[in-house]
């Protein structure tokens, strides 16, 4: 992506994060919240990080790539189990790339 | 209360997220240089943008060759949540002037909310916001001379700690811009990018609908992997919406 494209993307992302920040605070400042946007809120993370890792982890140039000869998807995996466990984000980081670096150096 | 004594206690008690917010700065600035992103436009997204999660997802899509308009539609539904923190706010900030409201409101980060609503919550002396709840409105009157012998500083609070993370994320994008300089890139820190994904993933897998949505936008990211520009990404995203509210209706009707 171009440097322009890519200023107008990240001016655009950031306009809109500005106005739901200044959204009910002040456009809408004696207004509730309708009850279906605040039912809905809670599906956006969970449904945005798992397509996300899904993406991250199994597609590849447009094309679903299940490639399970890479360390990628086991460290992934292993980074699950501790996330978990743990509940921590930093032994989930931490076990996934010592997973990954392990695995590169027994497979190389 | 002064008004910098309550700056400072909101910069005081907004430090120790401080922590857990710079690791995810680097990061996100190592993963944006990984992607091809100028150290001087990573280091401007963290002040137009200014929402962590937001950043690293622009910078992964960026790096999987992503469209612009994919991109502002996964990052703009992933920072719809701020209308809730906004919303929430709302109460407290209601009777401050417009130029206070627009600064907070720029300041209204996950990390700033968490810490300035607990300030607010708190019950010990300080008064409440002047259109507080109306079932304390009966005390109103006996309150309001009391209110005006103390006013409501506690929007310096919220300042000193949205600052606070504000300087601080700067800060930790910076270093990692200085950082990422020094690392080989067969390191592959962008991995850690969706490992912090899987990492918030699972914090967030506790309820029924929210497994059957993310469960729906995995799969759908899958099944929609040969759209242009990762367009897919959004379609799964919605799908997974759908999926979690369905499973909600369902869970209330089987009650």
């Amino acid at each position: 992506m171009s440097t322009p494209t890519l200023l107008a993307l990240l001016a655009a992302v950031g306009a809109l994060t500005y106005l739901y920040r200044y959204l009910m605070i002040g456009v809408f400042a004696s207004h509730r919240l309708p009850p279906w946007l605040h039912a809905l809120c809670r599906h956006i993370a969970p449904a945005s990080f798992a397509a996300l890792t899904a993406s991250a982890l199994f597609v590849a140039g447009g094309e679903v790539t299940i490639a399970l000869d890479g360390p990628r998807p086991w460290a992934a995996l292993v980074a699950a189990a501790v996330a978990w466990r743990s509940r921590s984000v930093f032994a989930t980081i931490g076990a996934g790339m010592a997973t990954l670096y392990l695995l590169k150096i027994l497979f190389r | 209360m002064s008004r910098s004594t309550e700056f400072l206690a909101g910069c005081r008690d907004e430090a120790p997220l401080l922590l857990g917010v710079a690791p995810f700065g680097m990061i996100y600035a190592i993963a944006a240089l990984a992607a091809g992103v100028p150290a001087w436009v990573a280091q401007l997204a963290s002040a137009l943008v200014f929402a962590g999660a937001a950043q690293l997802v622009i910078v992964q899509m960026l790096a999987a060759g992503a469209g612009a308009l994919p991109i502002a539609l996964t990052a703009g539904l992933l920072n719809v949540r701020h209308v809730l923190y906004s919303a929430s706010m709302a109460e407290y900030v209601r009777h401050l002037s417009r130029r206070w409201r627009l600064l907070l409101a720029y300041l209204l980060t996950d990390e700033a909310y968490a810490v300035a609503v607990l300030r607010y919550q708190r019950r010990d002396g300080a008064p409440t916001g002047a259109q507080a709840d109306p079932a304390r409105s009966d005390r109103a009157e006996s309150d309001s001379i009391a209110r005006e012998a103390a006013p409501d500083l506690r929007h310096w609070y919220f300042l000193g700690a949205g600052f606070t993370l504000w300087a601080g994320w700067q800060a930790s994008t910076a270093a990692g811009l200085l950082f990422a300089a020094t690392i080989p890139p067969s390191w592959e820190l962008d991995f850690a990018v969706p490992l912090t994904f899987i990492a918030l993933l699972t914090l967030l897998l506790r309820e029924r609908a929210g497994q059957a949505a993310a469960l729906a936008a995995a799969i759908g990211a899958l099944a929609f992997a040969a759209l242009p520009y990762k367009l897919g990404l959004v379609a799964a995203i919605l799908v997974g919406l759908l999926a979690g509210a369905w499973t909600v209706r369902r869970l209330e009707g089987a009650r």
